[in-house]
């Protein structure tokens, strides 16, 4: 299979997010997320002037100014208003988690074929935003706080994203633009939740709030 | 190439590089710590200084002891000849000679004698040092096998000389490139991991197993050391060399100054990382190894996903 510039730069971000699932530390954590979130503006302007579509640089500017600064500067400062460092994940295991990483990361690999759409330019693209969901996924179920969590609902959110920007031929940008705005709004509402939360328990570490159910 | 040119290359790469960039490691470390340093050429004279000392062996030796360095610099010098670090100088009739998997583990042979003549003397910081670096070699080891066999599996050969000139997928020479860029400084107990100049002996993993050597020994140490720096940060340097293929059309001395610049290169920003990085927790060591680990086996995959190049 011959690989794109713009399926390079999707597996990069791909094998950033593998690398995330690694790291325990909350601001590493983060440094993974803009990483990752830049290079998919990156193709946001690749695919914008390989089609000249200048509506294709606004997105990239607004994807880079809020999913890549805005978002994770915010996330980071409530890190430090809330006082945590560390998220050892739910099974005290990060090498356990990268390889369940790698393995997703793979698993999106595999299934490029069946999930690609046959007529567009860059098919690799694909599998690595299925495998940016499938992390996404993975990090938000092992991680232990509402923080990390969010962390993995925003790549599976950065999935989604690069799987609507590669494989279709492009939404309005207003859609795009709702999409993007739309993120901001629920991280920021997770901020605030998880400020609550912070009050009223003294920590945001879910799994011992199971004695909830009962 | 011609014959001469590559004796002549040859000779450079044995004789003069290796010390050379440890020296450029050492000044571009001390830069980094805003002090002035030793001059580059400092590692030559500590050889030459050791070379002229008298050496002292413990009274309970055995032959190990003083035969390990020798063993050392005998393998370490027939890897660097057979690894083409600096780019393929050898012609392609030494084939089976250059496979990957003889050269890593020539080189782990001689890890394993200078291990050997860690424990050897007795001394407890000797089995220390010693334990410490079988359980990173462990580490490692599967890093370096899986990054070279995916890059092998590209060029469907496990021949150093026709992988790199064969072309590759850029993905997977940065991938194994990034990989063995980690695995060379836990091998070579460089920053992260081990630091080169600490003097407390509970922490060292590489200075406490040579320890007890000094004069003619130690020199020889010191020189392959040297050498097996340069020769996987050469690996190293050259994988990530292999994602760009206009690089592989240079003429050969071109080519030869782009891998020597990549070098100094690669030299420097791990001074850099040096004067940046703290070093890890024992226990951690292997977290940091595993990413190493998993750039080589995502490499291996999308080399076997692939089918070739």
């Amino acid at each position: 299979m011959n690989l794109s510039q713009i399926d390079l730069l999707a597996a990069g971000a791909a094998v950033l997010a593998v690398w995330t699932c690694g790291v325990t530390r909350v601001k590493t954590q983060l440094l993974g997320l803009v990483g990752q979130t830049t290079l998919l503006a990156g193709i946001c302007v690749l695919l914008g002037l390989e089609e000249a579509a200048w509506h294709m640089l606004i997105l990239a500017l607004v994807v880079f100014s809020v999913k890549a600064v805005g978002i994770p500067v915010f996330l980071g400062k409530a890190a430090e208003r809330i006082g945590i460092v560390r998220d050892r994940g739910v099974s005290n295991n990060s090498t356990l988690i990268l390889l369940m990483g790698c393995g997703l990361l793979m698993l999106g690999y595999f299934m490029t074929p069946h999930f690609a759409v046959p007529t567009m330019m860059n098919r690799g693209a694909a599998g690595m935003a299925l495998a940016l969901v499938f992390i996404g996924m993975l990090l938000m179920v092992t991680r232990r706080l509402a923080l990390s969590q969010v962390i993995g609902f925003l790549t599976m959110e950065n999935g989604i994203f690069l799987y609507g920007l590669t494989q279709t031929n492009g939404m309005p940008l207003l859609m795009e633009m709702g999409i993007v705005f739309e993120a901001l709004v629920g991280v920021m509402i997770a901020g605030v939740v998880m400020f609550r939360i912070n009050r009223s328990f003294e920590h945001i570490d879910v799994s011992d709030m199971r004695g909830l159910r009962h | 190439m011609s014959m001469p040119l590559s004796i002549a290359i040859h000779l450079i790469n044995l004789l003069i590089l290796p010390l050379l960039l440890t020296g450029i490691i050492r000044k571009a470390k001390a830069l980094m710590q805003n002090r002035v340093g030793a001059p580059l050429l400092q590692p030559f004279y500590d050889v030459w200084k050791f070379l002229h000392k008298t050496e002292t062996v413990s009274g309970s030796a055995s032959w190990i002891f003083v035969w390990s360095p020798r063993v050392g610099l005998a393998v370490a010098l027939a890897a660097a000849i057979l690894v083409p670090w600096t780019g393929a100088l050898l012609p392609p009739g030494w084939a089976p000679a250059t496979n990957f998997l003889l050269v890593l583990y020539l080189l782990a042979l001689g890890k394993f004698f200078t291990m050997l003549a860690a424990l050897d003397t007795g001394s407890a910081f000797g089995g220390l040092g010693a334990s410490r670096e079988a359980t990173i070699s462990m580490l490692v080891e599967p890093t370096l096998v899986i990054g070279l066999g995916a890059l092998a599996l590209g060029a469907g050969s496990t021949d150093l000389l026709t992988i790199y000139g064969a072309p590759a997928s850029p993905f997977i020479a940065i991938l194994t490139g990034a990989a063995l860029v980690v695995a060379a400084l836990a091998e070579l107990s460089r920053m992260p991991v081990d630091d080169p100049t600490t003097h407390l002996e509970l922490t060292m993993v590489h200075e406490a197993m040579i320890l007890e050597y000094s004069g003619r020994s130690l020199a020889i140490i010191e020189y392959t050391v040297a050498l097996r720096t340069c020769i996987l940060l050469g690996l190293a340097m050259q994988t990530l060399l292999h994602a760009w293929p206009a690089l592989q059309a240079l003429p050969v001395l071109s080519y030869y100054a782009v891998s020597l610049s990549g070098l100094a290169a690669l030299g420097i920003s791990i001074a850099v990382a040096e004067g940046v990085l703290v070093k890890l927790k024992w226990r951690s060591v292997p977290n940091f190894l595993a990413f190493a680990a998993v750039l080589s086996l995502l490499a291996a995959l999308i080399a076997a996903a692939q089918g070739g190049v």
